[in-house]
């Protein structure tokens, strides 16, 4: 059978009959890229139509006729041959002396004519369905032993390769050199991101993954991929952490001069912000945007703070400019929206409406990211109706030889086993102690249990289901071995406690100057993160203050003018941040400051591990989690016992019942601010009804609080 | 006692160093001392900074960005804003000195957007509405051929780029009375908190202002005692 990789093409009608041959011909293997690659060469992009990768057959590159006419296709064909010829050779492992291992045969497939066998010849195939299978069995090729090495090549639509500095290391076993041979295996893309980039949907795609698993880079990619095939397209890329704005332009101009050999168009490729100001195209957004082009008043985040509460400005925006756009305007070719998760589903519905008619939206987003249990509605329910109240968005299983609409990237590259899963232990507090009000050591769960599968997970032990014990650990599928092999778990990730804030400091700064000094790490693979935003800028002073002194310098990711850029460019200065702008980026050794902050805190459980589940995931490789005091130490305790557990998941499912009580206890939503303002009132109204019938004298109550009741009152009237 | 050159790159350290452990300092790069021919030895940034820029025609947005991408200042501080300390010396003597202030034209931005930037109440006055950010620069110049009396007094202070306000200044600033300057009068809450953990230096450079310079509106620099600045702040914090 045939693996068809549906790309973008506009050549629709032939490139689906072909896909449909294929379909009804199980008896092929190999892959079939339909609009991919696209070579660089001298004179600008060269789009293949399509390309069989078949282990008997070799290459066959497939040069489509949409109509009837044929024009110059001999010469086209020569043309294709050369120039994929051309890009392969440049691969030692495909060659033998001077010449190409893999034989590349090329047909014109030209459906649409029925006399195709009248201009047919030895040397130039022309085919429709009625001659293809006849013409495909006459190639042959018995090399399969660089099969893979092929498809790998095929598919490496472009290394990831960071543009950083160039990483020279002494010692073989020095932290620096593990992270180069780190660096150095996952700068390919694996199969699975590769067709992610790939298939292109007419209509809404949702690409799913865990923090690590390559979402942002398939989706800049993705529009690169679609900007080769469709200079003229209008294709905005967006997202919510200002940090990503210098990563993904970076990956997406890299990957454009590779395909192409030209730079990006940056008129028609956008890499803009979710929210969006009035200003220059730096500052430019999809919200702004959409207000701009719509006539809708535009709301800052402050007016939209005052206007819809605090943690409800963007979708409190969002919706009323949805509710006040009369008719839309279709902008975009494709919208791309990167960390969905951290974006309210009004603003997908802002994308939609802001798309063309073909309604090309491609998001992504981590389930896990936030770990609440609420994760985004199914597109369904995202989207809204027709007026006939049919979904307008609908998702249908995975059908052979159509594109995809639902993928998801189950591999993490970024974080190994043991500290992924650490991570995960501790964000739900799978091994925290019962507290008193719950009976529960968990602090959320997903409603659905099938989550745990789809993030990579496999039961090992009892059953996956509600109210059930069940054993929960990752296959080497999904967290491939190298990314653990490489140091000892010891050193993978450490937990230290420390009596005052003052010791912490220290050893923070001196592991700091180790890693320079004696681990050949550079300053850019270090980031020191503070899990409290509040108090980052003073927590994170001192340490810097030690560092300088000894020569080392270091910037704190602030609120500066660059927000979009998180490294230092000259890759000298090691990065201190607070949990919100650590989001999305990763380093090499990542240092957890003031730990004690993510054990427990009242009403809201849920935030402050989350906040350590996000910067224990920003580690390519090691971890230290430091603090003070009782709350690190039961840190410290719950670790161990992930550690004891071989880094699995041992827990009992929570019932549907146990969830609810843990939601309303540790939830980052605001329902339990809400019922106490709610029970509050109620309370005050009685008040104001015993005091009116006099059930209640005013000399009841205390007089001091009679004061600052008048006092309140009077304030409100000025 | 007059600064030498050491003291002055001392002090920049220091300087540097303790504002970065109050967390006022965002990045940093450290002062460079450097041996040039003739007995000239000055205290500079690193090599690749772009500070000729500074006095180009071009709007301040231009300009501020270009100084923080090439990363020409000694300090970023946490609102955006870049301070450059630059001295050259001769024959153990001050020759020149280069202070200048350039806050971020971007301040706008981080008023619609105070909560991302704003973590402590501390910081108030550079989100304030009606703020007009605009760079200053204590420039200092002993050389003949510059000097003009009155009109290009030796020790002057330049207000937002404009091209012939030197408003005289009665002698060379240290790093420690510029950036103190600084805190003062652009980031006085933080100041009033933090001014006891920033070391004092007191010694100064003698006075080089004319008698003329000094009929027309003109800074001194005051002769300062141990320990003066913090009694002051005490005395208006009431304490």
């Amino acid at each position: 059978m045939v693996n068809i990789v549906h790309g973008t093409t506009k050549k629709p009608v032939s490139s689906n009959r072909l896909a449909d041959f294929f379909i009804n011909s199980p008896q092929y293997d190999g892959y079939l890229y339909i609009g991919y690659p696209i070579i660089g060469t001298a004179e600008g992009p060269y789009p293949i139509d399509a390309l069989w990768v078949s282990k008997e057959k070799g290459l066959v590159v497939f040069n489509l006729i949409e109509g009837r006419d044929l024009g110059e296709f001999k010469e086209t064909q020569d043309d294709s041959a050369n120039k994929l010829d051309a890009k392969l050779r440049s691969n030692k492992s495909l060659m033998k002396g001077r010449s190409l291992e893999v034989p590349i045969s090329v047909i014109t497939f030209a459906p649409a004519r029925a006399d195709v066998t009248v201009h047919d010849d030895d040397n130039y195939k022309l085919c429709n369905e009625n001659n293809l299978l006849e013409t495909l069995d006459k190639f042959s090729w018995d090399g399969p032993e660089i099969f893979n090495q092929l498809v790998s090549v095929i598919q490496s639509i472009s290394t990831i390769r960071k543009g950083k500095k160039k990483r020279e290391v002494q010692s073989e076993d020095s932290k620096g050199a593990k992270l180069k041979s780190l660096e150095e295996s996952i700068a390919t893309l694996d199969n699975l991101q590769g067709e992610a980039v790939i298939e292109t949907v007419e209509g809404v795609q949702r690409i799913r993954g865990l923090a690590g698993s390559g979402k942002t880079i398939v989706l800049a990619l993705k529009a690169a991929y679609l900007h080769a095939q469709h200079p003229d397209w209008k294709i905005a890329i967006t997202f919510s952490t200002r940090s990503l704005k210098g990563q993904l332009r970076q990956l997406i101009n890299t990957f454009t001069i590779e395909q192409t050999n030209e730079e990006p168009d940056w008129e028609n490729i956008n890499v803009i912000h979710a929210w969006g100001a009035p200003g220059d195209n730096d500052r430019n957004g999809i919200y702004y945007t959409f207000c701009k082009i719509h006539g809708i008043e535009y709301y800052d985040f402050t007016a939209a703070k005052n206007a819809f509460g605090r943690n409800r400005e963007f979708e409190g925006a969002c919706n009323k400019a949805l509710r006040e756009f009369k008719s839309s305007i279709g902008l975009y070719d494709v919208i791309l929206v990167d960390e969905a998760q951290d974006l309210h589903p009004s603003f997908l519905r802002l994308c939609y409406e802001l798309l063309k008619p073909e309604k090309r939206l491609v998001y992504a987003y981590d389930e896990l990211q936030n770990l609440s249990s609420r994760s985004l509605p199914s597109p369904e329910a995202i989207f809204g109706n027709n007026p006939d109240d049919t979904p307008r968005v609908r998702f249908y299983p995975a059908q052979s030889g159509e594109p995809q609409q639902d993928i998801i990237l189950e591999k993490c590259y970024r974080n190994s086993r043991p500290v992924l899963v650490t991570a995960h232990a501790l964000g739900f507090g799978i091994y925290r102690q019962p507290d008193a009000v719950t009976g529960l050591g968990l602090v959320q769960m997903f409603d659905q249990n099938k989550l745990w599968l789809d993030v990579g997970y496999r039961v090992d032990e009892g059953k996956l289901a509600d109210g059930c014990d069940v054993t929960l650990a990752r296959t080497e599928e999904s967290s491939p071995k190298f990314l653990e092999n490489h140091s000892t778990i010891d050193d993978l990730i450490q937990f230290h406690c420390f009596d005052t804030i003052e010791e912490q400091n220290v050893w923070v700064a001196k592991s700091i100057r180790d890693n320079l000094s004696n681990d050949e790490l550079r300053a850019d693979d270090i980031v020191v993160i503070n899990p409290d935003p509040i108090t980052t800028r003073d927590a994170v002073g001192p340490i810097r203050e030690i560092l300088f002194n000894a020569g080392i310098n270091s910037h704190l990711a602030g609120v500066d003018t660059s927000p979009d850029i998180f490294f230092d460019t000259d890759h000298n200065s090691v990065a201190f941040t607070g949990i919100y702008r650590a989001k999305g980026n990763e380093a090499g050794m990542v240092y957890i400051i003031n730990g004690q902050d993510c054990y427990s805190s009242f009403p809201n459980m849920a935030s402050v591990r989350n906040r350590i589940f996000t910067a224990i995931t920003r580690s390519k490789a090691w971890v230290r989690v430091i603090g003070v005091g009782e709350g690190m130490k039961k840190l410290a305790l719950e670790f161990e016992l992930v550690k004891k557990n071989n880094f699995k998941l041992a827990f009992h499912y929570p019932t549907e019942v146990e969830r609810k009580k843990i939601n309303i206890v540790n939830s980052d939503t605001s329902d339990y601010e809400k019922k106490r303002t709610r029970t509050k009132k109620g309370e005050f109204d009685l008040l104001l009804k015993d005091l009116e019938s006099g059930k209640v004298l005013i000399e009841d109550l205390s007089a001091e609080k009679v004061e600052r009741l008048k006092f309140l009152l009077n304030k409100r009237k000025k | 006692m007059m600064p030498t050159i050491k003291e002055v790159r001392n002090q920049v350290e220091k300087i540097t160093s303790e504002l970065i452990g109050l967390s006022m300092c965002d990045h940093q790069n450290f002062p460079a001392l450097r041996e040039l021919n003739n007995g000239l030895k000055e205290i500079g940034l690193k090599q690749g900074c772009n500070l000729s820029i500074a006095l180009k025609n071009m709007p301040y947005k231009e300009i501020y960005d270009e100084l923080n991408r090439t990363q020409s200042y000694n300090i970023r501080m946490l609102d955006g804003a870049l301070i450059q300390i630059m001295y050259e010396f001769k024959d153990e003597l001050i020759r020149t000195h280069h202070l200048a202030f350039f806050p971020s034209p971007y301040l706008e931005e981080f008023q619609n957007n105070p909560d991302v930037y704003l973590e402590d109440e501390i910081y108030s006055e550079v989100v304030m509405k009606s703020l007009v950010p605009f760079p200053i620069r204590f420039d200092y110049d002993s050389n003949d051929a510059v000097v003009k009396d009155v009109d290009h007094p030796m020790s002057h202070l330049t207000l937002g780029q404009y091209r012939n306000c030197r408003i005289p200044v009665g002698a060379p600033l240290t790093p420690y009375y510029f950036i103190s300057f600084i805190l003062r009068n652009f980031y006085h809450t933080a100041y009033e908190k933090y001014c006891d953990g920033i070391t004092e230096f007191v010694e100064g450079f003698s006075e080089t202002i004319t008698d003329n310079e000094k009929q027309v509106l003109h800074l001194t620099v005051p002769f300062i005692k141990h320990g003066i600045f913090r009694r002051l702040s005490n005395k208006i914090r009431g304490s």
